[in-house]
């Protein structure tokens, strides 16, 4: 890897991307969508209380949106299409290598994707200046635009040196970008149902009909006084122990599925701000609280017992459940550089020059 | 040429350090299709040489295996002793390739095309940029340094494929199709700088199918049929063969003029042909040939021009295509072919 090459490559690509108009045109067209949804924004959550976090919020999913549905078109051709237009073997016949000529279409690719983020900062912060996102909210949302809009590129460009049809590699990057967005989620509900597992319920419950007082009975952990004048003495039958069966999906075995979803990591990544009852104040927080309690196994063996005092509620609020659970970011991050990785050196071994086995239809120059 | 005498330890075996092109027994098939079948040449430093073949005879793929960019199924390859296989890097720092189906980046200028690709043969920012220049001047594109490559026509486009070809002074050149597109003045000027390029010692290789343009610029020639480099002995005697001369009389119209000349050769008339203004005669050599306008002038004959018909490699590459091995044919086989020109 030589530093000035992969520099020459990188501009190389950037000089042809920016001396044409269509880029400027789809810019255009993106900053005024940004304006729409902002606008749009504003008005829909004007009403709430506190409406900043869900303003930014919104703004910078509809960013994510764009960038993840912009990215496949800015690099999907970038290998053979420059094959197509018989580009591709002049710059593998100089000193460059497979491996420079490779990432530096990559870093060219995302270099054009972060143009796009760069013209959503504005919109960002005006979201922020109506009252949205904490400083911290606001970085790691950038960093996650940023990884993502890489992760696309790097995949667009490997999947143009996989396949041979540029038209061909354009639409598989669109598959991946949806088996990233839709697909994840799909995956986790149909596999999460498919995994079940049976849950035992073990239950009692006082037998009323056994009791013929007139006045009603103290239930266990109950004191009469003057304002709930239950009966202490009357000792209240218990019935049986009862068992029944039901099944529940396994979501804490496929969590790590929906990890991939590139708006999960987005809210996960993102640090949350909670109100005073523990709950997220934005829309990242309570995707992200979904998602972490999605890790939660489920309780295999219930008790419920009438007779006995009921214990102190242990509700768990979001706060904890976040706390206490792996951070899916991490993992979902992990998975896409790992498919990512994978492509790029399956396009490098397509790529490699001189070329052994070529994909059918393929010319080398 | 000077080979490098092998060190004390270095058996060099053969061709290990031979300045040019050594290609031995080279085989290459795209799936099913077996594009290069045997191909073994040699093209040596300090000459220009031919490669000849017909659409399809495999000279595209030949070339891009010698351009480091293909891999042979089987045989060898050496670039000035570097093999292209195992060392690219080394090869490529080496050749110069021009491609037959030229791509420029259309969005770039000439002059910005041969600075990029100065930088990704390592060149310093200043230096990729004046050998931009001396480059564009040699090419005659210096009007149009500063225009994209679109708007460059398809002969234009054809001169910046060479000067990127030779951005890093390559001490091989590999150029395919290089005349395609060019006009005469090009032309020319291709021929000059491959002569120029041969005389520094460099080794160059040319593949057409442009014969007669091949013929004024190469010292040797390849001939590849269907994916074979042709015997050289058989190139040799396909050589050999009689070929077809141009006879014009003064101010006597060709038909009128055949029987006389058949006659003073002792020829019968049949094997003269007419070919517009000229009769056409075959000679097996070119001493035959001289023998001839000699008795035609001592018989009075107004010759005011004699020449070959055909130029050698034209003729050679014809006789080879014919499928027919040479030597089967009777020596004077070409009385026939001669009329069939007429």
């Amino acid at each position: 890897m030589n530093g000035q090459r992969l520099g020459t490559i990188v501009g190389l690509e950037l000089t042809q991307r920016t001396r044409s108009v269509a880029w400027y045109v789809l810019l255009g067209v993106f900053a005024l969508l940004l304006l729409i949804v902002t606008a749009l924004s504003f008005l829909a959550w004007g009403s709430a209380y506190r409406p900043g976090g869900a303003i930014y919020s919104t703004i910078v999913y509809i960013t994510l949106l764009l960038v993840v549905l912009v990215s496949p078109t800015l690099s999907g051709n970038a290998i053979n299409g420059d094959r197509d237009a018989a580009t591709l073997a002049p710059v593998q016949v100089t000193l460059a290598t497979t491996l420079e000529i490779l990432i530096g279409k990559f870093l060219a690719a995302w270099v054009t994707g972060l143009a796009f983020v760069a013209v959503s900062v504005p919109f960002l912060v005006v979201a922020t200046l109506a009252g949205g996102g904490a400083p911290a909210t606001i970085a790691v949302s950038l960093l996650v635009l940023v990884f993502e809009a890489g992760i696309i590129s790097a995949i667009g460009v490997a999947l143009s040196g996989i396949l041979s049809r540029p038209l061909f590699s354009v639409a598989t990057t669109y598959l991946v970008v949806a088996a990233l967005v839709i697909g994840t989620l799909i995956a986790f509900a149909l596999v999460g149902f498919t995994l079940r597992s049976e849950v035992t319920n073990h239950y009692r419950s006082i037998e009323f009909d056994q009791y013929s007082g007139d006045t009603f009975p103290c239930m266990p952990g109950e004191t009469p006084s003057s304002e709930y004048p239950c009966d202490d003495d009357v000792e209240v039958r218990c019935g049986p122990w009862q068992t029944s069966t039901y099944e529940v999906p396994r979501f804490d075995h496929v969590w790590w599925l929906l990890a991939a979803n590139p708006f999960v990591i987005l809210a996960d990544a993102t640090p949350t701000q909670y109100d005073e009852h523990g709950n997220p104040s934005d829309l990242f927080g309570q995707i992200k609280y979904g998602v972490r309690s999605a890790q939660q196994p489920p309780d295999l063996e219930q008790r419920w017992d009438d007779c006995a005092p009921p214990s102190e509620s242990e509700r768990t609020v979001p706060a904890e459940v976040i706390d206490e659970s792996t951070p899916s970011w991490f993992v979902g991050m992990a998975l896409q550089l790992l498919l990512a990785a994978a492509l790029m050196w399956w396009a490098w071994a397509r790529t490699r020059t001189p070329a052994g086995r070529l994909p059918t239809g393929t010319r080398i120059a | 040429m000077s080979t490098p005498s092998p060190g004390p330890q270095g058996p060099a075996p053969g061709i290990s350090a031979e300045p040019g092109i050594v290609v031995q027994g080279v085989q290459r098939a795209f799936g099913d299709v077996q594009a290069v079948r045997s191909v073994t040449l040699r093209a040596h430093a300090g000459r220009v040489t031919g490669l000849v073949g017909p659409n399809g005879s495999g000279k595209t793929t030949l070339l891009l295996m010698l351009a480091s960019l293909l891999a042979p199924d089987a045989g060898s390859i050496r670039i000035d002793g570097v093999d292209p296989v195992t060392d690219p890097q080394a090869a490529r720092a080496l050749l110069g390739w021009m491609p037959d189906a030229l791509g420029a980046w259309n969005s770039l200028t000439s002059r910005e095309t041969l600075a990029v690709t100065g930088r990704l043969y390592g060149m310093p920012r200043a230096e990729a940029s004046v050998r931009a220049d001396v480059l564009l001047g040699e090419v005659e594109l210096a009007d149009l340094a500063d225009a994209p490559a679109r708007v460059l026509s398809r002969g234009q486009k054809q001169r910046l494929g060479l000067a990127r070809a030779l951005v890093h002074d390559p001490r091989v050149l590999l150029l395919d199709e290089p005349a395609s597109g060019l006009d005469p003045q090009a032309r020319i000027d291709l021929r000059m700088l491959l002569r120029r390029f041969a005389a520094e010692g460099r080794t160059v290789l040319v593949s057409s199918h442009i014969l007669s343009e091949l013929e004024e610029v190469v010292d040797d020639a390849v001939f590849l049929m269907a994916g074979v480099t042709v015997d050289p002995a058989r190139v040799e005697a396909a050589s050999r063969r009689a070929r077809p001369w141009r006879v014009r009389l003064a101010g006597t119209e060709a038909a009128a003029a055949a029987p006389s000349v058949a006659a003073v050769l002792r020829l019968p008339a049949a094997s003269v042909g007419v070919d517009r203004r000229d009769v056409v005669v075959s000679f097996e050599s070119d001493d035959a040939a001289a023998a001839a306008l000699r008795e035609l002038v001592a018989a009075g004959l107004d010759i005011v021009e004699f020449a070959a018909a055909q130029g050698a490699l034209e003729r050679t590459f014809l006789d080879l295509g014919d499928g027919r091995p040479p030597q089967a044919l009777p020596p004077d086989a070409g009385a026939d072919e001669s009329g069939a020109i007429s």
